[in-house]
């Protein structure tokens, strides 16, 4: 009787889980139609993304009692957000793979069922780099506390770091860089304890002082040569100040700035390849993907900084030597700051297209509202039309994927505060299609998360050396003092 | 092992004695030490919240004492709190080492727990750690017939307390260690004893390649003990270790006797706790409690309190004065009651370069005030995420402000979504949401009045770097804001400049504005240094202010300090002429 009794409970159970799980996922049989397309975060109406990318999770911008997805031929319910199966979505990218997947949104409100527009998500056949690299810090004004540098698989939702500040003695940490994608080939910089320039090659991660009597400041902005030979960066001397009108928040500038050449093999900065003057201030360099061009921002030297509002940084390109290592004027402007100042320039790894920042005045445009994306096609040195990439805030640093089909750019748009990592297809003509969010397991991490994600960079693979590693350079290595030669 | 016995009745009258004592003790003298504790926390009910906190070794305890923290500003309810879990400790150590064989164990297992009445830690995550190895040692001990039983629930016990509780899992392999050597069977015990201590200390560093990324001291004390980035504080080793060490020696000396005569022993316990306790009763002083306690009070927007007390027990402190200050300024006496203080400069105004957390908040707190909405914000920030957690509700409720002011709605709405997210703030930020609209943040009387006085010229001056420059701009831009205009005069008359001071008063003169004594008092002040009848009769300077000014230049000279004082020591004259000019900064 007793197992009767049990066995009858366990089919009772069965029964009403079975009803639930089919009840939750059950398409609504009556719904009113809404002519618009609903309101999700983030947003992925109509997006382009690539087939290797993570479930695109979101959750309703409003309130509902119960959301229902068709996408593609899968089927998911939820509360107030949709988190979709990792395998079963990634089955469907390979299936639609150059298509569009049709997505159909129901919601309940008040016991009524609506049922939203439909909309596509795009599937590029292009696979976009595996990782991205990104340094979380508080979107801050003069202080940081945690500081960190992450790596995420874009196919899955695993973020790691690869080193924390809180390992260093919460120090600063900034400026990671990478050899044209390559994880193997890292560079990155601490500052205060710990300070220096930490450079990962062939498995050895080395720890430099990089100030020399010659330059200005330690390095700062790199870049690197796709040989791997070379580093180039700037070095500025860095200063910031806070408005006290509601339109503005700070304001970073450079009291002076060169540009300079690290050669990785000799330790030694290169005068021959670097362009320190007094007359000019250089800065954020870049080589193009041949390594035969070294690309960089310039204006004339004025009062700082009394004049923040009026520098205006143009865009130009000098030859490169990589044999000789040195570079051969004449110095050519590439976007002539006649009205906007242009920064952060880098190449399609193709290099067929340059993409950089134009804000109305100086370098650092994180704080500018204004700072969109530009593109410049180099065969003939025509603009491309950005605006389907731009918003209303500001839209700043930016990153390509190996094979020149997408990047990554770092954007305001959502609060007009914290920094997000936004991506973009780029077709072979340099149009953008429209940006997605970085998609997140728990759709609901960027409402609570307090950092911003700080140059996002993409990378062709994990980074392989631990944290604990960077540790043990950082906390038990003396820095190695780096020549001028 | 010895049949069980429960602790003598005598024994939880001590503990209910201590527990008592110590509820008087915190509710006096650090009531508001953990009042402004409860801002550097905020328990959330997110998942993600949840998730983050139990993916970090010791992220249990920290979930546990956030949880409770949010109820710090209930009256009694910290005091309540740190009493009942030093009670829970005490009698869980005493269950222990009753289960251990100690037969009075009470008494000492009371005397550690008065180190946290000397050295209150910041928060109250270390009472939790401690109360949860020592009811873990009393669930290990409890098992006595069925060994293999015993050391299955100790294994788990040591690996769900580092996961949960971390640093308990140390002080549990030492529990567990004692527990196993006071069964006396011979070498087993000594090796079953060795193999707790063991797994106990190597468990962090087999987490540290497994589970975690974290730095080594994270890894075994958890990142919620203290402030990470600070040394490890030695009161709070002293604290942790003082349990064991206690457990210890209570297992050496065993069932020995201290005072034979059964009779004694109850009468000469409660008498020696109450010594124990009535002496840091006593004796303690806390530097800083007349700041917290202003804080508190500027956190409910009770300025009228702050200005009583500090009329009733006169300002201790620099952090004390700022909130007074502050407090005239809120309550419409500055100008007047400025003086009624002791005035020590800018600092007393608004903290120079602000890096502490007091310091931060009132930097914002004036700012605020004054009209310098995106000074307030800034610092709002920098207190936010400067704080240990990365959090500060107090800080975040003034972002949200400040981003409604600006008309960032979006930012705004970061925050209230944070906020809404919290048991605690949750009302508030539902308050706020409202305002997301436009239309309705425009209709809001205080968005509305804040707006009003939003600066107009740009410049990049720091009201805590180059006070009078920036607050001069914020007068020149709205000549009606009145609280940066009464702090921008206090600024020049605690510097005794007349010249500038009667460059505004010219200006109000001009507007027809009425003239607090104060400023009454300075303007005759200036005419008897710089005589022009004229124009100081164009002044409305009261008869009784004109008699008494007189009345002082006559006999100035012949007072003594303590007459002139008694006399005229609420005049600003009084100031000027016997008071030292602070130094500028």
């Amino acid at each position: 009787m007793r197992i009767k009794a049990i066995k009858g409970l366990w089919i009772f159970c069965i029964c009403l889980i079975g009803w639930a799980v089919t009840a939750c996922t059950e398409q609504p049989q009556q719904a009113e139609e809404r002519a618009e397309y609903p309101a999700i975060f983030p947003d992925y109406v109509g997006v382009t993304i690539p087939y290797n990318i993570a479930p695109l999770n979101f959750r309703l911008d409003f309130p509902a009692e119960r959301c229902y997805l068709r996408v593609g031929d899968q089927t998911y319910s939820g509360k107030q957000s949709i988190r979709m199966d990792e395998k079963k979505w990634r089955k469907l990218l390979e299936a639609n793979k150059g298509g569009q997947i049709e997505v159909e949104l129901y919601t309940k409100q008040e016991g009524v069922w609506s049922r939203w527009k439909p909309f596509t998500i795009t599937v590029s056949e292009k696979p976009i780099d595996s990782h991205l690299v990104y340094r979380l810090i508080e979107p801050g004004y003069e202080k940081w506390h945690i500081v960190g540098i992450y790596q995420r698989d874009l196919t899955t939702f695993e973020e790691t770091p690869i080193i924390r500040n809180d390992m260093t003695g919460y120090n600063c940490m900034n400026c990671h860089s990478f050899c044209m994608g390559d994880p193997g080939q890292m560079l990155f910089h601490m500052r205060a304890a710990n300070g220096a320039t930490y450079l990962l090659q062939n498995g050895k991660l080395q720890k430099l002082n990089t100030k020399t009597n010659e330059t200005v400041s330690n390095l700062t902005y790199p870049a690197w040569h796709p040989s791997g030979r070379y580093v180039t960066t700037s070095v500025n001397t860095i200063r910031q100040f806070f408005h006290s009108v509601k339109e503005r928040k700070m304001e970073v500038f450079d009291m002076e700035s060169d540009v300079v050449v690290y050669d990785v093999q000799q330790q030694a900065i290169l005068s021959a390849a670097s362009l320190i003057t007094k007359s000019d201030y250089e800065t954020f360099p870049a080589f193009s993907p041949d390594g035969k061009w070294l690309y960089f921002c310039s204006t004339p030297a004025v009062e700082m900084p009394a004049n923040y509002e009026q520098i205006r940084y143009n865009l130009c390109r000098v030859a490169f030597d990589a044999k000789q290592g040195a570079i051969q004027l004449p110095i050519d402007t590439l976007v002539r700051a006649d009205h906007l100042s242009a920064t952060f320039p880098r190449l399609s790894p193709d290099g067929r297209f340059l993409l950089y920042t134009e804000t109305a005045y100086g370098q650092f445009p994180i704080w500018h509202t204004d700072a969109e994306q530009r593109m410049l096609r180099l065969s003939d040195r025509t603009q491309v039309d950005m605006s389907q990439m731009n918003s209303e805030d500001t839209d700043s640093y930016h990153s390509w994927s190996s094979g020149s089909d997408w990047v990554v750019f770092s954007s305001r748009r959502d609060n007009g505060l914290y920094t997000l990592p936004y991506f973009c297809a780029i077709d072979a003509e340099g149009h953008p299609a429209k940006p997605f969010l970085l998609p997140q397991e728990d759709p609901e991490k960027y409402d609570y998360q307090l950092y911003s994600y700080n140059l996002p960079e993409l990378v062709k693979g994990r980074v392989e050396i631990s944290p604990y590693e960077i540790q043990q350079v950082a906390l038990n290595e003396q820095p190695k003092q780096v020549s001028f030669k | 092992m010895k049949t069980q016995r429960l602790i003598h009745p005598a024994g939880w009258l001590l503990l209910a004695l201590f527990i008592a004592g110590s509820f008087g003790f915190f509710e006096v003298h650090y009531r508001y030490f953990y009042r402004f504790l409860e801002q550097y926390m905020l328990f959330q009910t997110t998942e993600g919240y949840w998730r983050d906190l139990l993916g970090e070794p010791g992220g249990g305890i920290e979930y546990l004492a956030e949880f409770l923290t949010q109820y710090f500003t209930i009256p009694g309810f910290s005091s309540a709190t740190i009493a009942l879990l030093l009670g829970a400790i005490a009698g869980g150590l005493a269950l222990f080492l009753n289960t251990a064989g100690c037969a009075h164990p009470m008494g000492l297992a009371l005397l550690p727990g008065l180190l946290f009445w000397f050295f209150p830690q910041e928060s109250i995550a270390p009472l939790l750690t401690v109360a949860v190895a020592c009811w873990s040692a009393v669930g290990y001990n409890s098992i006595s017939r069925w060994a293999w039983l015993r050391y299955l629930v100790g294994f788990l016990l040591l690996t769900l307390t580092y996961f949960w509780a971390a640093p308990a899992n140390l002080l549990v392999g030492l529990f567990l260690g004692m527990a196993e050597l006071s069964r006396r069977e011979g070498t087993k015990s000594g090796l079953v004893a060795v193999a707790w201590l063991a797994v106990a200390a190597l468990l962090p560093l087999v987490a540290m390649r497994t589970c975690f990324v974290v730095p080594m001291r994270e890894a075994y004390l958890s990142k919620y003990m203290c402030h990470p980035e600070y040394p490890i504080p030695s009161s709070l080793i002293v604290f942790g270790l003082a349990y064991p060490l206690t457990a210890a020696v209570a297992l050496l000396w065993g069932n020995r006797v201290l005072i034979r005569k059964a009779r004694w022993r109850l009468p000469l316990a409660v008498g020696a706790l109450c010594v124990l306790m009535a002496w840091p009763f006593l004796t303690c002083k806390n530097p800083m409690e007349q700041a917290y306690r202003y804080d508190d009070y500027a956190r409910r927007s009770d300025w009228k309190a702050i200005v009583t007390d500090a009329q009733k027990r006169g300002v201790k402190d620099i952090n004390a004065l700022v909130y007074v200050n502050l407090a005239l300024s809120h309550t419409g006496q500055m100008a007047n009651g400025l003086f009624h203080f002791p005035q020590i400069g800018v600092e007393g105004l608004i903290p120079k370069e602000p890096k502490s957390r007091l310091g931060l908040i009132q930097a914002s707190e004036v700012a605020w005030q004054v009209g310098q909405v995106n000074a307030a914000q800034r610092f709002a920030f920098v207190g936010v995420l400067s704080a240990q957690r990365c959090v500060q509700p107090r800080l975040m409720k003034r972002l949200v402000e400040s981003y409604l002011v600006n008309g960032e709605y979006r930012a705004a709405e970061k925050y209230i979504r944070i906020l809404e997210a919290s048991p605690r703030y949750r009302d508030w930020a539902k308050e706020q949401r409202v305002l997301l609209d436009p239309a309705k943040a425009a209709q809001a009387d205080w968005v509305v009045a804040k707006r009003k006085q939003l600066p107009l010229t740009d410049n990049p001056f720091d009201l805590t770097v180059t006070y009078p420059s920036a607050i001069a701009y914020l007068v020149d831009d709205h000549p009606d804001n009145q609280a940066a205009f009464e702090y921008a005069m206090a600024y020049l008359l605690i510097y005794k400049d007349l010249g500038t001071f009667m460059h505004y008063m010219e200006l109000k003169r001009q507007r027809g504005e009425a003239f607090p004594k104060a400023y009454q008092e300075a303007i005759c002040l200036y005419f008897a240094m710089n005589a022009d009848p004229k124009l100081f009769k164009q002044y409305p300077i009261s008869d009784e202010v004109k008699g008494r000014f007189m009345r002082f230049m006559q006999q100035a000279r012949t007072l003594t300090p303590v007459t002139a004082k008694a006399q005229y020591g609420d005049t600003y004259y009084y100031y000027a002429q016997f008071m030292r000019t602070p130094k500028e900064q």
